[in-house]
């Protein structure tokens, strides 16, 4: 796998407050990585260093190969950019701004003649092509913005708080859209998120950020391990308790819970649910209610930094 | 930075003018804001003309026809900073909501993105410059140096546009708020008081005299004035078109400048 971006103890004082205070990353070709933190943790000043819009105070870069400091062309014609609140001039229509983007890049008019509508059918705006940005829902300018960073076809696509405001089943119909392009086109995304659901449904990798830091990285799954194994409860029968109990102990160490029902920490993960229920299975017992209770990215934040996430509820 | 040689200039110059048409297409669907930066140069120098007749005879105030001839360029300058001031906060404005981020992502060079935001109010300027004008012709006041002295004068106008745009870009990155750039409106309205504008130096006395000798904006009016009173002087030309180009040049370095100083200081 080739690393596409990677950083080396990025650093960046604004005056007296440093936003962000050594940060390394480490990105494949093709990933998905998501870049998790509450406001003012400094993703966006992580997410402005590596697209060239600020210089770090200390520290290094590359993206695409380029260093950020020497080679900001290169890295501009390479990457694909949705910043946060989708900034857009509201005089002009959607269909004007695809043209004009499509020149910054150099791109031939007769490729963006076929080029431009697809993009605006694919995140839905076909209908509202001709008119003023002004007039758009955010929702619309959101998709808007996702289609002009896709222009020029990037290989890297930083995405930052893309879905912020967006209401659900837009938050979705983005989602799509990048699954989409990590998928068939392999383009690797680099994005940001307030949300622990986003990261959870969208990241391969996921790395936490507080106070200009990193502070955990790694898969969802092994984020989620780290705090501890799901608990897997389980209500049988009565008369099957003491059964239940000696099947369901092998799989880990057991756990308070209520009359009627045996509760263990699942040591190996939620993988091993399925095992569980064949052994009780085979045991003759007869399961009436099932519940893994499953720790999610917020419990990962809250372990890491002894705080909740704002919104979220999201993640549960 | 763009590609290299020929191929680089291309693209640089098609950037140019599609961010170009991009303010062009801004100013037109905005168009009621421009007209009081019309209307109130054109009240101005009604007022005067009417209350100013009699300065003519005055020993020393050049010789013309009418107070028009020689309020022409001043209306015009003041016509010209209206919208001047106004591609500065667009900027700004441009780099309050992130669009300007857009830009700069992209793989442009930095001064077609600033030379781009201020054409198509360079543009409107020009349209100003005509209608006053015609305006001026219609009301009796004659331009000595012809139809080709018309032209300067719309010329001289979009340059300076470009001239206190800049210096309007200069200040919406140093602060990147729109109300510190609409600020330096005032700056530039007084200034041009402070000029030759509206009264010959040679007729002011004491440290107004100085201020309005050494304000480069009497500089280019000065010569303006000549083409208009006096008749087609090729020098004049030179003077009228070359002081504001240097100064533009001047204004959008600076621009330039402020914007990289913005990406990297802390």
């Amino acid at each position: 796998m080739t690393v596409v971006i990677e950083a080396a103890g990025l650093v960046r004082h604004f005056g007296d407050i440093v936003a962000v205070d050594g940060v390394d990353l480490s990105i494949d070709e093709g990933e998905v990585f998501g870049f998790l933190g509450p406001n003012g943790a400094g993703k966006s000043t992580v997410v402005r260093m590596l697209t060239t819009l600020l210089h770090p105070t200390s520290g290094s870069a590359r993206v695409g190969g380029c260093d950020i400091r020497t080679q900001p062309g290169d890295i501009r014609r390479m990457i694909g950019v949705a910043l946060q609140d989708a900034a857009i001039d509201p005089l002009m229509t959607g269909n004007e701004l695809i043209r004009l983007q499509a020149v910054l890049h150099g791109i031939p008019r007769s490729v963006i003649r076929r080029r431009g509508p697809e993009l605006l059918e694919r995140v839905g705006l076909t209908a509202a092509v001709d008119r003023r940005v002004g007039t758009y829902s955010g929702g619309m300018r959101r998709r808007l913005d996702l289609a002009l960073s896709l222009v020029h076809e990037p290989q890297i696509l930083f995405l930052d708080e893309p879905t912020t405001g967006l209401d659900p089943t837009s938050r979705q119909a983005l989602w799509a859209e990048v699954r989409r392009l990590n998928t068939e086109l392999g383009t690797t995304v680099f994005l940001t998120t307030q949300y622990l659901e986003e990261a959870d449904q969208l990241a391969g990798r996921v790395a936490i950020i507080d106070e200009g830091r990193l502070v955990r990285e790694g898969t969802p799954t092994e984020l989620k391990a780290t705090v501890g194994a799901p608990t897997l409860r389980v209500e049988v029968d009565q008369k099957h308790v003491a059964t239940t109990r000696d099947v369901m102990t092998g799989f880990g160490e057991e756990r308070p819970s209520r009359e009627g029902r045996v509760a263990i920490g699942l040591s190996e993960g939620a993988a091993h649910v399925a095992a569980v229920v064949r052994a009780l299975d085979s045991a003759g017992v007869t399961v009436v209610h099932l519940e893994l209770d499953a720790p999610s990215l917020d419990d990962v934040f809250a372990h890491a930094t002894g705080r909740r996430l704002e919104g979220s509820g999201d993640g549960q | 930075m763009t590609g290299s040689g020929r191929s680089g200039v291309l693209t640089a110059g098609s950037q140019t003018w599609e961010l170009t048409r991009r303010s062009v297409v801004g100013e037109r669907r905005q168009l009621l804001s421009v007209m009081p930066g019309l209307i109130f140069p054109l009240l101005l120098a009604a007022v005067y003309t009417k209350q100013f007749s009699r300065v003519l005879e005055m020993p020393g105030f050049p010789e013309v026809d009418s107070f028009l001839d020689f309020i022409l360029p001043a209306c015009i300058v003041q016509a010209v900073s209206f919208g001047a001031t106004a591609a500065g906060s667009e900027l700004a404005l441009d780099i309050e909501n992130g669009f300007l981020d857009r830009l700069l992502a992209s793989p442009v060079a930095r001064w077609p993105i600033l030379l781009g935001r201020l054409a198509g109010a360079a543009v409107v300027a020009s349209v100003k410059t005509i209608v006053i004008l015609a305006l001026f012709l219609v009301f009796g006041a004659k331009v000595a140096g012809g139809p080709a002295a018309m032209l300067v004068l719309v010329a001289v106008a979009a340059l300076l546009v470009l001239v206190i745009g800049g210096l309007a870009q200069v200040m919406a990155f140093r602060t990147g708020s729109q109300e510190a750039v609409g600020a330096t409106f005032p700056l530039i309205f007084v200034s041009i008081f402070m000029s030759s504008a509206f009264f010959p130096t040679n007729l002011m006395s004491g440290w107004f005299k100085v201020v309005a000798e050494n304000n480069p904006l009497s500089w280019i009016i000065n010569p303006v004035r000549r083409l208009v009173i006096n008749g087609w002087s090729s020098a004049d030309v030179l003077q009228a078109l070359g002081l504001p180009a240097a100064l533009a040049t001047v204004t959008i370095s600076a621009a330039v400048m402020a914007l990289n100083r913005r990406l990297a200081t802390p």
